[in-house]
């Protein structure tokens, strides 16, 4: 199957997005380092900030996930080299580990309870979590009611596909 | 054959006729039978043999609990089940079903014997007969156990079904929907919370599907049933799950549902999983389970006919069947006596009902005097006679104590009832405490130890009435403990037959006790004078005397043997059942299938499989594959012809001839960046770091606390603030952890953080003398001479356009390179590589070869020629310690008086005298192979190959005091004599001066 084309069946889709600018953001304070990343750190693990196209997910009490399109790739890592030289910061690409799937479908969160523990039914719009599927670490965002964004680790990928083709199976049953 | 069906009666559809085959033979049945209902209806009540003395064994029970009617169902090839309960699967069209535990037919079963030779068989007998001679036990005693063991027959094809999990969250569950689950399930949905409400069997109602004459708020049972069900229905918070069983109940309200989605199916949707595990975590669970009905103990209560007279009011209401024509009644409990008035009233004959007790409701006797049933009361019973099926039953009047002259009464069918036992299965896996009712003669829920409530019969309440008011109340306390406002709705209720009984230990009789076959665990064999015969064997504690008797440690986990058991057992030691006690429960609560816990981890995804982007370049091009750590790895690529030796030797020659590439991406990649990120780097490792420079790349060396090897790697420097750090490729994750592990508790004050890059980064090894000549063009900002780009050296550049850390390291030896990219360009990096590098003959190469390349120049690899014992030392690796370094994570252990003491292992080469013998990897060294056995160990071999550049075998090996043996020759027996090998001291055979690595 072509890794960009969607599976439909009863109420979900998984559909490959391209590509983003991904950078592991590590840091002791966050106050006033959003400014000079053109993107607001938010510090409530799970919350996500956003300015444009840009955005960052606080995954852990000094972490945070920052996404940009892949043409703003360079102005962020000079924004981000800028502010390296002035505060104690670790950033590092990531934008090749993971990959990200688009879920979607009034069924979105039968078929990810195929494989996740958390309780999504409970997580704001917004909003994500580093968590697990089936096993394997995954960071899940909600982008809508009815659509998340599940990223995972490259080589991860095709045993999780293979779940959730599992899953999209045996809700197209009916079952 | 006569019917046992009765028009319009059950639930049953009585227009849809449902063909079946029991051991060949064809039946009907009507859509809604279970396949007991259905061969009852039949007048079949023989249906199985029990698993010691293969008696007949008739269905017992109407439920989960079913001891003896165990089939093997069957549909199509891959689709079969051993001990399938017929109480529980339900007809569907085609059923196959077989009985079990006989041969060569249910009805005349030779291994009928045993029952003859039952002083043989008697408790504990596997412990008496199976203890000498001692060589009969592998042979003899053990393989005839373990084929007697067990009733079914395993599966011998592969599953062809497939199983599904699901993960829930809800506020309240509800686990039965009989009264008091419905009850509850009413309250908490409409006060709107999320409501699961599950039940084992195929129906909701529980007892209700069982006593239809029972009126609740002015309406027939099944019609407020149908009310309340659509109420539900109606309530988009509140889930009804059926053919769901709560296996067990974890931790914090973590309850595991096996829901059974298409055993009941005519034909099965495409694509639908056979059953699905649920993960439910609940805010808070109500358990609504009822009880169990418990057996009378009495000589030949297993003869089939003989059921549980709950179990025949069940199979008349629910499936409109009577299990005889003539039943005889025997009970310790009022509910029978329902049972009774129920199966005259749709025209059965009952011959008699036996009370134990003394006397008993006026009511019950008026009725049972209208209804034209002789009454006994006070009696015991003491036998039944029939070979196949029960003929009559043999009553005793009772006289003092004891009893007294005998009667025999003609029956086809017996009904019995033992008093009834509420279910405490789920309650005990929350370890909550058990309190003995003394009232009641049973135990209930006592501490409890999670957010739960237990409603109804569950917890010693009888009748309809109470269990409604009761689940109502457990279903709004459960509701407002999770956040909603609740009221208990009240009910009212008319015709309740609410009733009383008593418990008792075995009936009396007037014949010889040690003789009577009165059973209590009808699974597993064991009767009353089983149990007696432990206690005086001296088993005190009941969790002895179910071990030393097997009572209740059958598949139904004794839900109708527990509490009969533990009755006799008391007596026999004299002592209140309370202060011997109850087994505990464990789950899963019935037999679950091995497919439902594996859900969908079976074939293709049973385990996550990594691969790197260039393994597809790998499949294509013939590779045959090995597992590593979660990884699978490229072993090596066999041309047509080759065997994977001639495969390997040409992969080592031509990346020592010309060049050679290979996909290292699996290895792990850590970033440590931050200010103290030379001083993290210092106190891990055993290295110095502070004066590396950046561009430069150093081996690294961990150990753990104990000073022991954990991992090992090579290292770059990319800024001052920023290392590259590489690990084996099991070691990643590992590794990541421990570095955190000592970052959070030991060194929360250093300015320094930790990303795993591994999968960042495609990795392309280039080794052999070519690997600059092929790599050059492709990287036009650098100059890769020896002088400028020297080994050891890294650099952030680019490579074929792409973006790349370019590494020149080796682990073969000769001239090498390391290439990373972004991951997504791998495969298009080594697709340029190769089709650049075929002017060299290029040779792709597995992990095989590596791993010949590596140990002709003796480099270790953590894990193989590391146990977990060795030190820097033992390995030959003191020169990668800093030994100016104040401190490093195991540096302290590396002194203690052992470690540093004679008689240590350590890696030292082993040579065999004949260089075509390639030793087997894991093989035990000694000194003089003629030495008496046991002999000696010195060591073992860790790593062995044939090598191809030296033109003969080469080892390394672990060896107590190795380096003081150098030129000593050791031995390596195998089965088919001793191997004499030669210690080398040193490690590297092939260039120790490093002339190639340097070039």
């Amino acid at each position: 199957m072509n890794a960009m084309t969607p599976t439909i069946a009863a109420g979900a889709t998984v559909t490959e997005l391209a590509p983003t600018t991904r950078i592991v953001l590590r840091l002791a304070d966050p106050g006033g380092v959003g400014i000079a990343l053109g993107v607001p750190l938010s510090e409530r693990i799970g919350s996500r900030a956003t300015n444009g196209a840009r955005s960052a997910l606080c995954l852990g009490p000094d972490e945070w996930l920052i996404e940009a399109p892949e043409t703003e790739a360079a102005t962020l890592g000079a924004m981000i080299a800028d502010l390296a030289a002035r505060t104690a910061i670790s950033a590092v690409e990531v934008s090749d580990r993971e990959i990200t799937w688009r879920i979607e479908g009034p069924a979105v969160l039968e078929l990810l309870a195929a494989g996740c523990p958390r309780n999504l039914a409970g997580m704001p719009v917004g909003e994500g979590a580093r968590t697990i599927f089936d096993s394997v670490q995954i960071v899940l965002t909600r982008e809508a009611e009815d659509r998340f964004h599940l990223t995972v680790w490259r080589s991860f990928a095709p045993h999780v596909r293979a779940i959730l083709d599992l899953a999209l199976r045996e809700l197209a049953s009916g079952l | 054959m006569t019917s046992y069906r009765l028009p319009n009666r059950g639930r049953v559809d009585h227009a849809r006729p449902v063909k079946f085959t029991v051991d060949g033979k064809s039946y009907q049945g009507l859509a809604g039978d279970t396949l007991a209902s259905a061969l009852l209806a039949n007048g079949v009540h023989l249906m199985g043999r029990s698993f010691k003395y293969h008696r007949p064994r008739g269905v017992v029970s109407a439920g989960s609990d079913e001891p003896n009617a165990l089939f093997g169902t069957r549909r199509g090839p891959g689709r079969f089940e051993p001990n399938t309960r017929a109480t529980l699967q339900e007809l569907r069209a085609g059923l196959e079903a077989t009985s079990q535990n006989r041969w060569p037919s249910l009805a005349f079963d030779m291994g009928a014997i045993n029952d003859n030779l039952g002083s043989l068989f008697s408790a504990g007998f596997y412990y008496k007969t199976f203890m000498w001679p001692r060589a009969f036990w592998d042979r003899v005693y053990e393989p005839v156990i373990r084929n007697a063991a067990g009733l079914g027959v395993s599966p011998t094809e592969h599953d062809a079904d497939t199983y599904a999990s699901r993960f829930a969250h809800t506020d309240v569950l509800i686990v039965g929907s009989g009264p008091a689950g419905l009850a509850a399930a009413l309250a908490a949905g409409r006060a709107g919370a999320s409501v699961m409400l599950v039940d084992e069997n195929a129906e909701p109602g529980g007892t209700l599907l069982s006593e239809p004459s029972v009126v609740i708020d002015g309406k027939p049972a099944w019609d407020w049933l149908a009310q309340a069900l659509a109420e539900l229905a109606g309530l988009p918070n509140v889930t009804v799950m059926t053919r769901t069983t709560a296996i067990g109940y974890y931790h914090q309200n973590l309850v595991g549902l096996c829901q059974r989605l298409t055993d009941h199916l005519d034909t099965p949707p495409e694509g639908a999983p056979r059953e699905r595990m649920w993960k439910v975590r609940a805010k808070e669970v109500v358990l609504a389970q009822g009880a169990l009905e418990k057996p009378l103990v009495f000589d030949g209560n297993d003869r089939p006919g003989v059921i549980l007279a709950g179990a025949a009011q069940t199979y008349l209401h629910r499936y409109g069947v009577k299990v005889g024509d003539r039943p005889a009644i025997v009970t310790a409990h009022d509910s029978a006596w329902y049972a009774a008035f129920d199966l005259a009233e749709a025209g059965a004959k009952p011959a008699v009902i036996v009370d134990v007790r003394a006397s008993v409701d006026p009511a019950l006797t008026d009725r049972a005097r209208a209804l034209g049933i002789e009454t006994l009361t006070g009696r015991t019973v003491t036998g039944t006679s029939g070979r196949l099926r029960v003929k009559s039953l043999r009553v005793n009047r009772m006289e003092n104590g004891k009893a007294g002259a005998p009667r025999d009464v003609a029956c086809d069918a017996v009904l019995m009832c033992g008093g009834w036992t509420p279910c405490l299965h789920l309650f005990s896996h929350t370890q909550g405490k058990l309190a003995w009712n003394e009232a009641a003669q049973c135990y209930l829920p006592g501490t409890k130890t999670e957010a739960v409530q237990i409603a109804g019969a569950g917890r010693g309440l009888w009748g309809i009435a109470a269990a409604l008011e009761d689940g109502a109340k457990a279903g709004a306390l459960a509701a407002k403990d999770a956040g909603s406002e609740a009221e208990a709705p009240a009910f009212t209720v008319s015709a309740d037959r609410i009733g009383s009984g008593v418990t008792l230990r075995e009936l009396p009789t007037d014949r010889d006790p040690g003789k009577a076959k009165a059973f209590i665990d009808f699974q597993n064999d064991v009767t009353a004078k089983d149990i007696r015969l432990a206690v005086r064997e001296g088993m005190r504690s009941i969790e002895h005397v179910k071990r030393y008797t097997t009572n209740g440690m059958a598949t139904d986990q004794g839900k109708m043997s527990n509490v009969n058991g533990l009755m006799i057992a008391a007596d026999a030691l004299g002592k209140a059942p309370p202060q011997v006690g109850l087994t505990t429960f464990r789950p899963p609560y019935s037999p679950t299938t091995f497919g439902a816990f594996a859900g969908y981890h079976k074939d293709a995804t049973f385990e996550v499989t990594r691969k790197t982007p260039i393994d597809p370049w790998a499949e294509a091009n013939g590779a045959v594959f090995e597992p590593v750590a979660l990884w699978r790895r490229a072993w090596y690529f066999p041309k047509p012809g080759e065997d994977m030796h001639a495969a390997v030797s040409r992969e080592c020659r031509g990346a020592r001839a010309s060049v050679g590439i290979f996909d290292a991406s699996t290895l792990g990649k850590i970033e440590v960046v931050g200010p103290d990120a030379v001083t993290f780097m210092e106190r891990m490792y055993t290295n110095p770091w502070a004066k590396l420079g950046v561009g430069r790349c150093r081996y690294g060396l961990l150990l753990g606390e104990d000073g022991f090897i954990r991992d090992d790697g090579v290292i770059g420097r990319l800024a001052e603030d920023r290392f590259h750090v590489t690990t084996t490729t099991g070691g990643a994750a590992r590794v990541l952890n421990m570095m955190e592990d000592y970052l959070q508790t030991e060194w929360p004050d250093l300015q320094v953080w930790l990303t795993s890059t591994t999968e960042q980064w495609a990795t392309i090894a280039l080794q052999g003398p070519n690997a600059r000549l092929l790599l050059a063009p492709f990287v036009p900002d650098v100059d890769l001479s020896a002088e400028a780009f020297p080994h050891m050296a890294v650099i952030e550049t680019t490579v074929a356009g792409f973006p790349a850390r370019l590494f020149r390291v080796s682990f073969t030896g000769e001239l090498g390179f390391e290439i990373n990219v972004p991951a997504r360009h791998g495969r298009a990096l080594w697709e340029t590589l190769f089709e650049a590098g075929k002017a060299y003959d290029i040779t792709p190469y597995g992990t095989e070869a590596m791993h010949v390349m590596r140990a002709e120049k003796g480099y270790i690899i953590v894990g193989q020629d590391t146990d977990g014992t060795l030190t820097p030392d033992d390995a030959n690796l003191n020169w990668a310690i800093g030994k100016a370094k104040p401190d490093f994570v195991g540096k302290r252990s590396l002194t203690r008086p052992d470690m540093v003491a004679k008689g240590r292992k350590q890696l030292v080469g082993l040579l065999t005298d004949d260089p075509k013998v390639v030793l087997e990897e894991g093989a035990q060294i000694v000194a003089d192979p003629s030495q008496p056995r046991p002999m000696t160990m010195l060591g073992h071999v860790t790593s062995s190959y044939w090598s191809d550049a030296l033109g003969r075998s080469i080892a390394m090996a672990v060896v107590v005091d190795g380096r003081d043996r150098d030129g000593e020759t050791l031995h390596v027996p195998m089965p088919d004599g001793s191997i004499p090998a030669k210690v080398v001291k040193g490690t590297v055979f092939l260039d120790p001066e490093n002339s190639r690595l340097s070039a």
